[in-house]
């Protein structure tokens, strides 16, 4: 079992540094209750790849500025830019305006690479393809994880108070709508370059249920973070582990390892509440 | 003693929405102000551009040199979710004096816990915050505010929600506060009962109108009829003020107005 997990192991490291970025930062998520903004923000990185791709197939390439990853980029910061400014706020409630962000930027992936001419080639693209990561792509992975880890560990307190109590901060002279944008753009930059090797589910996966676990263990933020990262890890590891000798698709292995310990966490909270 | 925060002929408002106009008035340094209103008057309007985070429209609000707020937002600004000690939100009120990327360290702790010890919670400490009652997490918040060595205390509804008990203790807290520290306290309310026997001074924001005075100025039949443009009785019991307004022959507490 271990010698076939070794084949892969450029793949598994792949998977652990996506694991780790994406489990810190769902801390912020969940708390936040901006759940589906992080649905909405792979989606519209996919719907970036779904472009590139598709104007690929047209043969309309324009440099770095049509690769999946720089397309899927932008749409990501422009999603981040409307959210982290508070898009939304207005008549439409922001959980209608994430929604349909969600659903058109989904439809408009599916839709341009049903066009691309290489279309169903590249639906495992959109969905993913944790086995297909280099060692190559993982370093690419640490290049954008290590600076936003570093960010999220210089500037905790930063992020902790304009997430917990936004007006208070805003009156210690915090420029909140600053380390709102600079959340949202490390989540933005994470989810465009996690989602070319994990696709969205799994991303999503990272993002929600390993914090869910943290907080379901712990009483603390620093608590919550180490077991939604210990948490991660282990879906990542055990998941991987288990895909591969019995020929299971990664994705859905890992995230059913993590939902395996969500709710393990959940009974244990239970147990100890009675 | 000086103004501590001066409007003048100030035009406070959003975009191009006023919501009140040409406020001229001071909070000099020891004041205990009461600003009182029904929910949507314009109080937190006012507040914001106190507490400096709204520009007015036109004219001026000026801040002594130095000033430093300790906010108490109200309870339901603050997300219970986050799996926060006591001690840990209390920090938070010394953040901007640790400086950016740095930790709380030995003695941001300690003077923490003296401000916990202020307001009589020192052993909640440790306690989860969500699992503090709804008086325990407001002196928690004033914890917070204090932590900061404040010149002024700025509390927004500190009693909204609470029990007959709780809100006699919050009150009585922040008038201690103020007598026992010299500190300046602004409170809003929209309960001019719970207020009014508290405070030195009201300010009225009522239907657009603002008026300020002292207790004895603005509590007077005269005046709150006008403001709230209904007829209004000020009672008084054992030396304490309940105003009651009559609307179609009932009584109406003058907060439902």
């Amino acid at each position: 079992m271990f010698d076939a997990v070794l084949l892969f192991k450029d793949a598994l490291y792949g998977a652990l540094v996506i694991g780790l970025v994406c489990s810190v930062l769902g801390v912020y998520v969940v708390l936040r209750r901006i759940v589906f903004v992080g649905a909405a923000l792979a989606e519209l990185s996919s719907a970036g790849i779904a472009l590139a791709l598709w104007l690929a197939g047209r043969g309309w390439m324009l440099g770095i500025a049509t690769h999946p990853i720089a397309l899927a980029l932008i749409l990501t910061i422009a999603g981040v830019l409307f959210f982290g400014a508070g898009g939304g706020r207005g008549r439409i409630p922001p959980d209608a305006t994430i929604g349909v962000t969600y659903a058109v930027a989904a439809a408009m992936g599916i839709i341009l690479i049903s066009k691309a001419k290489t279309g169903e080639a590249h639906d495992i693209f959109l969905q993913g393809n944790i086995l297909g990561i280099t060692r190559g792509d993982t370093m690419v992975l640490l290049a954008v994880a290590i600076p936003v880890l570093l960010v999220h560990t210089l500037f905790y307190k930063e992020f902790l108070f304009v997430s917990f109590d936004r007006e208070t901060a805003r009156t210690l002279g915090y420029r909140v709508n600053f380390w709102n944008l600079l959340l949202y753009f490390t989540l933005g930059l994470v989810i465009a370059f996690a989602m070319q090797f994990a696709g969205v589910m799994l991303v999503f996966n990272f993002l929600v249920l390993p914090a869910v676990t943290g907080l379901l263990i712990s009483p603390s933020m620093a608590g919550t973070f180490f077991w939604s990262i210990v948490s991660a890890l282990l879906a990542a590891v055990i998941g991987f582990s288990l895909s591969v000798p019995f020929d299971l698709p990664s994705g859905p292995a890992i995230i059913a390892v993590s939902g395996a310990l969500a709710l393990m966490a959940f009974l244990v909270r239970l147990a100890q509440r009675r | 003693m000086g103004n501590l925060v001066s409007f003048d002929h100030a035009t406070l408002g959003y975009g191009r929405r006023v919501i009140l106009s040409d406020l001229t008035f001071a909070i000099p340094e020891g004041d205990f102000l009461g600003m009182v209103g029904p929910n949507g008057a314009g109080k937190t309007t006012i507040l914001r551009a106190i507490l400096r985070t709204l520009k007015p429209i036109s004219g001026t609000v000026t801040h002594a040199l130095g000033i430093r707020f300790g906010y108490v937002p109200q309870r339901d600004q603050v997300d219970y979710n986050f799996p926060l000690n006591v001690i840990d939100v209390v920090m938070m009120g010394r953040y901007d004096r640790i400086g950016l990327g740095r930790r709380p360290g030995v003695n941001d702790r300690k003077l923490a816990c003296a401000s916990l010890d202020h307001v009589g919670i020192l052993d909640l400490a440790d306690q989860p915050l969500s699992a503090l009652s709804g008086g325990q997490k407001q002196r928690t918040l004033i914890a917070r505010a204090l932590v900061g060595q404040p010149n002024v205390l700025v509390l927004d509804e500190p009693t909204n929600g609470m029990d007959l008990v709780s809100t006699t203790q919050i009150l009585g807290l922040v008038r201690e506060l103020h007598e026992r520290d010299k500190l300046t306290v602004l409170m809003v309310s929209h309960a001019l009962n719970e207020v009014a026997n508290y405070v030195e001074r009201i300010a009225l924001v009522v239907n657009g109108g603002f008026r300020i005075g002292t207790v004895d100025e603005i509590m007077t039949e005269s005046v709150l009829s006008d403001m709230y443009r209904i007829p209004v009785e000020v009672a008084n019991l054992d030396g304490h003020r309940i105003v009651v307004a009559r609307r179609d022959g009932q009584i109406v507490p003058v907060a439902d107005v």
